[in-house]
């Protein structure tokens, strides 16, 4: 359990510290999370759902998603979301089998994979308050392993959700971080 | 955007006018045209600057060492925290953390504190040396502003965009009591027809998140949804008519229920619920349409605010209870608890709102006064106590397996030829007038076909005895006849005198004016 924790703090310096330069060498961010691939790759996860609710204050604002980030390691992928503040908001995690929907239009969202991850964050808001999405790219075909496609589903009433299409529903685990807040999701490459 | 705060008129009040007035006729399909309606609603509200604050003696005693008029402190203070201590957090990258009362920000944090001479830190945590840097930075703004404190109060928002900081303005005129916007109105342009809101109150702010209805019955409007936006007024409408949220609601009503907006035509599919329908959510009301998505039939209306509120402000719930008279009357939609519907209720995996503090059962007597009408039910609890009681015997068993009902359920009772035992609504006429009676049961193959309504005044004269088929037409309200009542509590009983074998169903009486 300490190794994992020193792991993921490393990986998250690295991702801290290499972000920005990532991103403009490599859009995609296929290149950050291999660069900071970290050593545990057999974590026995989980495909119930994981939930952590917090608090929702009338006055304050809903946490910002401010990034989102992809990448793959051996054995699992993995996906970084981050918020602006210092913490991140509740969120539920959950493979679900009915239609995903957009949480406005009702619409059925369609994603690549036989299975569908949802990630879904309240209170918190993917647009600031002039009404600029954040961040801007709202769906990402990102082929790897585990995840082959993530699609911005909500972004209404003080709730975010994802959905994220992956090759099969394989076990996966949840970490959070601070400074910055940051809620990152490994999904194993074989169930 | 034409309109700035450069034009020097005699007054600040007659500045605002003409800003709020020049935006609001300029020809922006998203400015607003402030409604009498509602400006009336709001006008009834004593002013914010007028009630009592925690920070009275700091706005006080800022406003004189730093000759800034203390109702203008106090009002932006309303505007920017409803008068609470706000402990910043970095909210948007490249944008500062607010703190305090006064919501304080970076640079102009640091001016204002410095101009006070308190630290940066004091500013951010003490409210007294808040609120002192924040009327030291608004003088400075005014005497760069030519004494114009509107134009200081707008510099002191950071807001750019245009109609943000006419919104803005609007907001501290308000809270400090002024009377902008009514002026205005007037002038206002008449509606474009391609963009008239349905609600006159409205203002239209075009959302392109819409398609069309389904065109066969499913798509016929019957059921308004209440939410809340989980975020201020301002962040609520303009995220929702912008094309990337993929999310709107037909109306949005702001904190005070100063300001309504419509983004989208009644008449078109709103993008406001994800859930489809499911009866069992909804007292089993009609079960036809499960599966049906819930925008294809319903009117969505947002209200500022969340669903962890504690309360309600009442000029919202008026505000918004206008709307909904507007809305309902509009569409033939019946005023009941099974067609004016919480998002959450019928989307409880993922949603809550407006929450659990939504003072349901008084909103809808809110909606009903507003469109003139008074229901009786049969149980107390869904009755509004000063205009209107029921008093069933305990004879009359209570039920709620047939759906369709007013409230929670109804009462039913055997016919019995010698019966006196009757369920008897009241209502009270406040002066004397001309009323039109409904009733409202719930029908079956067992109901009687000669249930007898008698209508009889505060006097105690009978005016009518009225018999209904209550085998068929259950779930709607079906008229009894119109009368004239003295003041004073006047009542119609339902009597369950008939030949054995059949029961009759006490359920509720609706008085229409």
């Amino acid at each position: 359990m300490t190794t994992r924790i020193v792991g993921l703090l490393l990986v998250s310096a690295l991702i801290a510290c290499r972000r920005d330069k990532l991103r403009q060498a490599d859009p995609s961010g296929a290149a950050l999370s291999a660069a900071a691939a970290p050593q545990d790759t057999a974590f026995a996860g989980t495909t119930a759902s994981v939930h952590r609710a917090r608090p929702i204050r009338p006055g304050v604002p809903p946490a910002l998603l401010r990034a989102v980030e992809t990448g793959s390691g051996p054995g699992y992928d993995r996906v970084v979301f981050e918020f602006a503040g210092d913490s991140v908001p509740g969120y539920h995690v959950e493979y679900v089998t009915a239609a995903v929907r957009r949480c406005g239009s009702g619409d059925a969202v369609s994603v690549a994979g036989a299975a569908r991850l949802v990630v879904r964050f309240e209170p918190a808001r993917a647009h600031d308050e002039r009404g600029n999405p954040s961040p801007p790219e709202r769906e990402r075909a990102t082929r790897l392993p585990a995840v082959k496609d993530m699609k911005l589903v909500c972004d209404f009433e003080g709730q975010v959700e994802w959905v994220l299409g992956v090759a099969a529903a394989a076990p996966y685990r949840v970490s959070e971080t601070t400074g910055p807040a940051r809620l990152v999701v490994d999904i194993r490459h074989r169930p | 955007m034409t309109a700035r705060l450069k034009p020097r008129l005699g007054s600040a009040a007659e500045a605002t006018a003409l800003i709020a007035l020049v935006a609001a006729c300029h020809g922006a399909p998203v400015e607003p045209c402030p409604s009498p309606r509602v400006a009336g609603i709001a006008a009834q509200q004593a002013a914010p600057v007028a009630r009592p604050s925690p920070f009275d003696s700091a706005f006080a005693a800022a406003g004189a060492e730093f000759d800034v008029p203390p109702a203008l402190l106090k009002a932006i203070g309303w505007v920017e925290t409803r008068w609470q201590m706000v402990q910043g957090a970095e909210e948007f990258p490249g944008r500062a953390p607010v703190f305090g009362v006064m919501a304080l920000r970076g640079a102009a944090l640091e001016r204002g504190a410095a101009l006070a001479s308190v630290t940066p830190d004091a500013a951010r945590r003490d409210p007294v040396a808040n609120i002192r840097a924040a009327a030291a930075l608004l003088r400075a703004y005014a005497a760069e502003a030519g004494g114009d404190w509107d134009a200081a109060a707008v510099r002191f928002s950071g807001i750019d965009l245009p109609a943000g900081r006419v919104a803005y303005t609007r907001a501290i005129t308000r809270a400090q009591g002024r009377v902008g916007p009514a002026a205005a109105a007037a002038a206002c342009p008449p509606p474009n027809p391609g963009g008239a809101p349905d609600y006159a109150a409205a203002v239209w702010r075009a959302s392109p998140n819409f398609n069309q209805r389904p065109a066969d019955q499913t798509g016929t409007l019957h059921m308004v949804i209440i939410h809340t936006c989980e975020s201020s007024y301002a962040s609520c409408w303009s995220w929702l008519v912008n094309p990337v949220s993929q999310a709107s609601a037909h109306y949005v009503v702001d904190e005070e229920g100063g300001e309504i907006s419509q983004l989208v035509r009644e008449p078109d599919r709103a993008w406001h619920i994800a859930a489809l329908y499911d009866c069992a959510l909804n007292r089993r009301h009609d079960c036809g349409l499960n599966g049906v998505q819930s925008n294809d039939f319903t009117v969505g209306i947002e209200h500022a605010g969340f669903a962890s509120q504690t309360s309600f402000p009442a000029s919202q719930l008026e505000a918004s209870a206008a709307l909904v008279c507007d809305v309902t009357r509009d569409r033939g939609i019946p005023r009941d608890w099974q067609h004016i519907v919480g998002h959450g209720q019928l989307q409880p995996a993922d949603r809550t709102d407006p929450g659990p503090h939504w003072p349901w059962i008084a909103y809808l007597h809110r909606v009903q006064a507003r469109c003139g009408e008074v229901v009786v039910d049969d149980s107390a609890q869904f009755n509004d106590a000063s205009v209107a009681t029921a008093s069933v015997p305990a004879t009359w068993t209570a039920a709620d397996t047939t759906p369709d009902y007013y409230g929670g359920g109804y009462r039913w009772a055997p016919t019995q030829p010698a019966a006196t035992d009757a369920a008897v609504f009241s209502f009270l006429v406040t002066a004397a007038g001309s009323r039109t009676l409904d009733a409202r049961w719930t029908s079956g193959t067992n109901r009687s076909p000669r249930a007898e309504y008698a209508v009889i005044t505060s006097a105690g004269v009978t005016l009518a005895t009225v018999p209904v088929d209550q085998r068929t037409g259950g779930g709607s309200w079906h008229a009894l006849g119109t009368w004239t009542f003295p003041a004073g509590w006047n009542r119609v009983a339902l009597l369950r005198r008939d030949a054995s074998g059949t029961v009759v169903v006490a359920d509720a009486v609706r008085v229409r004016e």
